[in-house]
């Protein structure tokens, strides 16, 4: 005889209690708090999107309150922020960008049609960042180009940088081919110098002793 | 049977296929954003022009170089035997097998380093690890390598050292291409060393 004969109302109420606690755990998973929505191609896409870009001199509206569509998001530690930010930065750093209440709040904005721009000491710091909440669903977060430094900079005449491109990253700033070919075609001469250097290094060592012990 | 027990039986057949299907959504290869953020802070994956130099000099077979411009980027000029897997095939099938080699550390490369930087946060998420980016990208590669700057006189001697090697690697990398380049540099560094001794006794 086995025991679910011997007993078998026990063993009932058993394996119910067991599936009511499988199904109670299904419908009580907490849902994680961030989950991507775009898939690896459309993550892609958004890196050449230039609506996901804020430009320099849009912050200069920001910052006279013109625009009151606009959350400026510092992500840099406490301590760079404190010694200087842009006017009217709120302070998240890095590492609480993903709790509760941040996405929350940027859940909030999202609702609202406020662009919120994430900014760093330069575009590599807030790249990263930026991806994920872009990756993640938050279609209104920016990433201000050039960051604190290039603000920094040019915070008197922010209008004016709408000509400037020097914030524009990924641009070669010299003819990379060319120079190192100039750099061959010139030490031609040296470079068969170079490689009797070692020669004549050795001689010099040589030399260097001698003089020593003299 | 007991009608009772094919009636869980059932359940708990239900409940199994339920959670495959609930598994197959989450698409568990890739890694999730909370924890994507936290990779993304650290900042372990940038390497120095000067960590990439001496990797290429000392013919490190654990290192790959990526180069992921364009293609006429990377035909007009690219550093030593790197590869060219432009971002926009980083996630295809043909693209993403030069990642997650086991102890092969790759290391991304551009103009910049915002590109590199993207391609590794989308690698990242795919779930591969071991890659690195050169801060500074191929401008920083010209201004640090192939014209280092002399440091101020004020600066510590680690600072010259530093521009030594700089300039034993602009000659590896655009002069001499055979092999004992390496010894030039190595050999100029003693030499210079030596001469100041040369100085110092010659004065007394």
């Amino acid at each position: 005889m086995h025991v679910h004969e011997l007993n078998p109302k026990k063993t009932l109420v058993v394996l119910l209690i067991f599936v009511a606690v499988i199904i109670t755990g299904f419908l009580t998973m907490t849902k994680p708090l961030l989950t991507y929505h775009k898939d690896m191609k459309q993550s892609l896409q958004t890196l050449k999107d230039k609506n996901a870009f804020f430009y320099p001199y849009q912050l200069a509206d920001v910052i006279n309150n013109k625009n009151k569509d606009v959350v400026l998001i510092d992500i840099r530690n406490k301590f760079a922020f404190s010694r200087g930010h842009i006017p009217g930065a709120k302070s998240i750093s890095a590492f609480g960008l993903t709790n509760k209440e941040n996405v929350e709040r940027l859940k909030d904005y999202k609702k609202n049609g406020i662009t919120v721009v994430l900014y760093g000491k330069n575009q590599l710091q807030a790249n990263g960042p930026w991806m994920l909440f872009r990756e993640t669903g938050f279609n209104n977060v920016r990433i201000l180009l050039g960051g604190y430094d290039y603000y920094l900079a040019h915070k008197n005449n922010l209008a004016e940088t709408k000509s400037d491109n020097s914030y524009i990253k990924g641009i070669p700033r010299y003819d990379f081919a060319k120079v190192a070919k100039a750099s061959v075609s010139v030490s031609e001469k040296e470079q068969k110098s170079n490689v009797r250097k070692p020669l004549v290094i050795r001689r010099r060592k040589k030399a260097v002793v001698a003089s020593g012990g003299c | 049977m007991n009608r009772n027990y094919l009636f869980l039986t059932l359940i708990m057949l239900v409940l199994a296929v339920g959670l495959l299907f609930f598994h197959a959504q989450n698409k568990p290869k890739q890694v999730p954003p909370d924890k994507l953020l936290w990779d993304i802070i650290q900042p372990t994956r940038y390497v120095s022009t000067d960590n990439v130099a001496k990797w290429i000099i000392e013919k490190d077979p654990s290192i790959e170089l990526i180069d992921v411009r364009g293609a006429d980027e990377y035909k007009a000029f690219s550093l030593p035997n790197a590869i060219n897997v432009p971002l926009d095939s980083l996630i295809t099938t043909s693209g993403s097998e030069y990642f997650g080699i086991p102890g092969v550390r790759v290391v991304l490369f551009a103009n910049d380093d915002i590109l590199s930087d993207q391609a590794w946060v989308l690698l990242r998420r795919l779930g591969f690890k071991d890659n690195y980016v050169m801060k500074g990208g191929l401008n920083r590669w010209f201004e640090t390598i192939i014209k280092p700057q002399k440091p101020p006189e004020s600066d510590p001697k680690t600072a010259f050292e530093l521009y030594e090697f700089r300039k034993g690697a602009s000659l590896y990398f655009t002069g001499a291409k055979v092999s004992t380049s390496s010894k030039v540099s190595k050999a100029k560094v003693v030499f210079k060393r030596r001469k100041k001794v040369t100085v110092a006794s010659g004065g007394c």
